[in-house]
């Protein structure tokens, strides 16, 4: 079929339209990943020299103890955000789709709200929770009378891993339920009629029939939960900078530290790369996970 | 079923209750550090929790004028504003080319813009510091602009892409025989068009400039140039213990975001979703 007059453009038209979003993405987005790779095999400490090194960088970042630490609290922050974020998100949604529940309206405002602070301000106001002489935390335990188990969170080693997560889960809970909503409006009224007639309970009904029906929806909202999980920084930044010692640090604030504190940017340009490669490698690998239980 | 019939109600008084409570949980922590910015340190001290007893807006100026905070408002301001035109300039643009148009890497040139939505941006931070200090754009008034269009182009150019090419080709067509040129068409018909999808994009980029961090925090080093959440951190080194200055700061930085919240709330939660749903 021949395409009217009106859908044909010059070339000159078309890179006025593209040439300069093309231009300012790429110098962003797609450079920095070349000259971040370059810089990785080289010694370089923000000096006017640069040696080439080789592999060496990486071979140092394969046993980097720090490295894989912060790579595990990733995958801690990742599963705990997965199972707890996503499964609460499921129950809310089974819950708006029912009859039952009234104000919709509002409490999908509430729980959204939060999606659309900034990183640091949450951060701070956690940090104050957690806090030990002025908390809310501790304030309500004090409440209940369980005086025992005050202490000051965020000092201790063994647990913040799970306490910076907290807020994680918190913050960004209205997107996945906002995402099952619209994929639940999809799902035709009559099913869930023809299911009620056969004496479906709300459980069985979220087990048999919104679950499997959203169930394409839940890999796509898993694997956004995964590249965004894997590079968490802002928050922890401000709420513990890593600490105490290396027990909260995460890939995206161990690349800052190296590089920045340390000014080993040679070996930070590593540790990006790294960062890049893992959390890609466990998108994948869960692309294909995704895949198999489905066939 | 007669008897059932109050039971009945009072499960579905516990269950409202219940989603209530949990509602309520989730903004809690917003509403303290709004009622607490309103009492003095010593009554904050003293109890974390109670409400203020006489509400009062001293933290305010103390953040306002002596934590400089004015400075990071117009900092975080400008930026936002540069980067919703622009963001919205561009985007118009690519996406108009994108859907109205068949040629040579249509199909490439679109894929790598979506694919930016996969991007691990923060990943950027230490190679994107590297390249800026080599190109001599490190800490310039302009420097955090470049980053903060770049990194929000792909999802306008998926929303609009997709808007455009629900719109009818013939409409193009139709303002062609009467002489309309391209230009025309493109910004006095498709453009009003588009206003939902537009509506949404300069939401989202507001909000994500007004509140970006990292990139503020790596690429300038002027306090003039710095943004609202570094300002936070940097107040928060100054006033640590001050803990109810700071959050009257934090209060202040919010409340933009809460009005466009709770003006637009329907356009960001529809533009945040949108990507996952059609992918």
């Amino acid at each position: 079929m021949n395409r009217s007059t009106s859908l044909k453009i010059s070339r000159l038209g078309l890179i006025g339209l593209l040439g300069p979003s093309l231009a300012i993405y790429a110098f962003v987005m797609i450079v920095p990943l070349f000259l971040s790779f370059y810089y990785s095999l080289t010694d370089w400490m923000g000096g006017p020299t640069k040696t080439f090194i080789g592999l060496h960088n990486y071979e140092l970042l394969l046993k980097d103890e720090d490295f894989w630490h912060s790579f595990k609290n990733n995958v801690i922050i990742l599963i705990l955000t997965l199972i707890v974020q996503l499964g609460l998100a499921f129950l809310l949604t089974t819950l708006f789709v029912s009859k039952t529940m009234r104000l919709k309206e509002l409490h999908r405002t509430v729980i959204f709200f939060p999606v659309v602070l900034s990183a640091v301000v949450v951060g701070f106001v956690w940090q104050m929770i957690y806090s030990h002489d002025y908390g809310v935390l501790n304030a309500v335990l004090k409440f209940m009378g369980l005086e025992s188990a005050i202490r000051p969170w965020l000092d201790d080693p063994k647990i913040v891993i799970y306490l910076v997560t907290a807020p994680l889960i918190w913050q960004y809970l209205g997107v996945p339920l906002m995402i099952f909503m619209s994929a639940v409006q999809g799902i035709p009224k009559d099913i869930y009629e023809t299911c009620e007639l056969d004496g479906c309970t709300g459980f069985k009904k979220a087990r048999y029939i919104t679950f499997p029906l959203i169930y394409d929806t839940i890999k796509v909202v898993m694997m956004l939960s995964i590249s965004s999980n894997m590079l968490v920084f802002s928050h922890i930044y401000v709420m513990t900078g890593g600490g105490p010692g290396t027990s909260s640090m995460v890939l995206a604030q161990y690349a800052y530290k190296t590089s920045f504190s340390s000014m080993q940017l040679g070996y930070g340009s590593a540790v990006t790369i790294g960062m890049f490669i893992l959390s890609f490698g466990i998108v994948i690998l869960f692309k294909r996970l995704a895949e198999v239980r489905n066939s | 079923m007669s008897i059932r019939q109050p039971f009945r109600k009072l499960g579905k008084l516990a269950f409202n209750v219940g989603m209530a409570i949990f509602s309520f949980a989730c903004v809690f922590p917003i509403i303290w550090i709004i009622y607490s910015s309103l009492k003095t340190k010593d009554e904050f001290m003293l109890n974390a929790v109670k409400l203020p007893a006489h509400p009062e807006f001293r933290n305010y100026y103390k953040a306002f004028v002596e934590g400089k905070m004015a400075h990071y408002f117009i900092s975080s301001g400008l930026n936002s504003v540069i980067a919703v035109v622009v963001v919205v300039f561009l985007s118009f643009c690519a996406a108009y080319a994108l859907s109205r148009f068949r040629f040579r890497f249509r199909n490439a040139i679109y894929t790598f813009f979506i694919a930016g939505m996969l991007i691990p941006v923060y990943g950027l931070l230490v190679p994107l510091f590297l390249q800026f200090k080599q190109f001599g754009l490190y800490d310039k008034f302009y420097t955090l602009i470049i980053p903060y269009i770049a990194i929000r182009l792909p999802l306008p150019i998926f929303l609009l892409e997709s808007y455009i090419r629900s719109v009818p080709v013939e409409l193009d067509e139709a303002a062609h025989m009467d002489g309309a040129s391209k230009f025309y068409s493109m910004t006095r018909i498709l453009f009003p068009i588009c206003r939902p999808a537009i509506a949404t994009i300069v939401i989202l980029v507001f909000l994500d400039t007004w509140n970006e961090f990292p990139f503020s925090l790596v690429l300038v080093t002027n306090e003039a140039f710095k943004t609202l959440p570094v300002g936070l951190t940097n107040f928060y080194g100054q006033y640590t213990s001050d803990y109810t200055t700071l959050m009257a700061a934090m209060v202040l930085s919010i409340l933009p975001v809460l009005a466009v919240y709770l003006a637009f709330y329907k356009y960001i939660i529809q533009g945040m979703t949108a990507g996952a749903v059609k992918g």
